[in-house]
């Protein structure tokens, strides 16, 4: 019986030691904003590695102008007679798939619901730039949380953040610059 | 002999403690070199212990305008240098031109600021807490508005 036992005891304490460790790398990880500029003509390139627990630290921090109490006022979001917060109520509740298809001679725009995240693309056919912007539908959601109108909850966006998997957030692909805006793990931003 | 070894040891320890003392908050440390032939080179290495001493002697009316910049920006940097300590070393903002490079970063505690131009290399290291409690004296250093 003794026998019987000590496999069961080892395995068990494995698992706890296993869940621990898990438990301690989860809670541990720091995560990071990077952002990353470069330009190839100008050899120029500009790295920023934000922790996150920092900017949600900073943010309600800062009563300034546009920015109280961690959350962003923005002029007026009635974009061109489209009231933003109206669509993504509605974009709350609709299934999944391509919302917007804009093709012109000048560019491309396409927006859609995928795989729980807001996807943006545009691509500018004159300057050969396209900008591909991916947002986790909980970012989006705690953008507009607790806000009134012509609000964005910057603080609660960035602690949705936390919770998000490693994603690029926004990129930004010119004929000379190149614009990338992501969250991972790492403390550098090595792709 | 015996009087002079206990003074000895006596006058070791204490220099020991102080030192020790001084080091607890670690080290500002300051080093700008001009790049020109015959250029300066300034390397400055103080305990950030002496900071808040050295502050008091420092008349308060040149601390007037700074005073009240800071002020203003407290709320923030006691949210963020907190923050700060707590978040991994690591690099946060890296500037790269073809002639200038820019490094800030956190490394052990402190703040590093490393600049590379053509002109000069300046690099400024300043421990966290020293920076805090700095920044706190010289914002009260002036009567609120």
């Amino acid at each position: 019986m003794k026998t019987m036992k000590n496999p069961v005891l080892a395995l068990a304490l494995c698992a706890l030691i296993g869940m621990s460790a898990t438990l301690a790398f989860a809670v541990t990880t720091v995560r990071y904003l990077h952002v990353r500029v470069s330009n190839q003509s100008t050899h120029e390139l500009v790295r920023v590695n934000v922790p996150l627990i920092l900017a949600e630290k900073v943010i309600p921090a800062i009563n300034n102008e546009d920015l109280r109490d961690g959350k962003v006022h923005i002029g007026d979001m009635h974009a061109d007679k489209v009231n933003v917060r109206a669509v993504l109520d509605a974009l709350k509740t609709a299934p999944e798939g391509e919302f917007v298809t804009v093709q012109n001679t000048g560019d491309d725009v396409r927006v859609a619901k995928e795989h729980g995240q807001v996807v943006v693309h545009v691509i500018d056919k004159n300057s050969k730039e396209t900008v591909d912007v991916t947002v986790p539908w909980d970012v989006v959601e705690a953008l507009v949380s607790d806000t009134t109108e012509n609000q964005l909850n910057v603080e609660a966006a960035i602690k949705a953040l936390e919770n998000v998997g490693d994603t690029t957030l926004v990129r930004v692909s010119g004929s000379d610059e190149n614009v990338r805006v992501w969250i991972d793990s790492h403390n550098t931003d090595s792709e | 002999m015996i009087f002079l070894a206990k003074l000895g040891i006596g006058v070791l320890g204490t220099a020991l403690a102080g030192a020790a003392a001084l080091s607890t908050e670690g080290f500002i440390y300051v080093n700008v070199q001009e790049k020109q032939p015959g250029g300066t080179h300034v390397h400055v290495l103080v305990p950030a212990a002496l900071v808040p001493t050295a502050l008091h002697f420092v008349p308060r009316h040149n601390f007037a305008d700074s005073s009240h910049d800071l002020r203003e920006a407290l709320p923030i940097i006691d949210a963020a240098i907190p923050a700060l300590k707590d978040a991994p070393d690591g690099v946060f903002v890296e500037v790269k031109q073809p002639d200038e490079h820019v490094l800030v970063a956190k490394r052990g505690g402190s703040i590093i600021v490393d600049v590379n131009d053509r002109d000069e290399t300046v690099h400024v290291s300043v421990p966290l807490i020293a920076a805090q409690s700095a920044i706190h004296q010289i914002a009260e250093a002036s009567p609120m508005d």
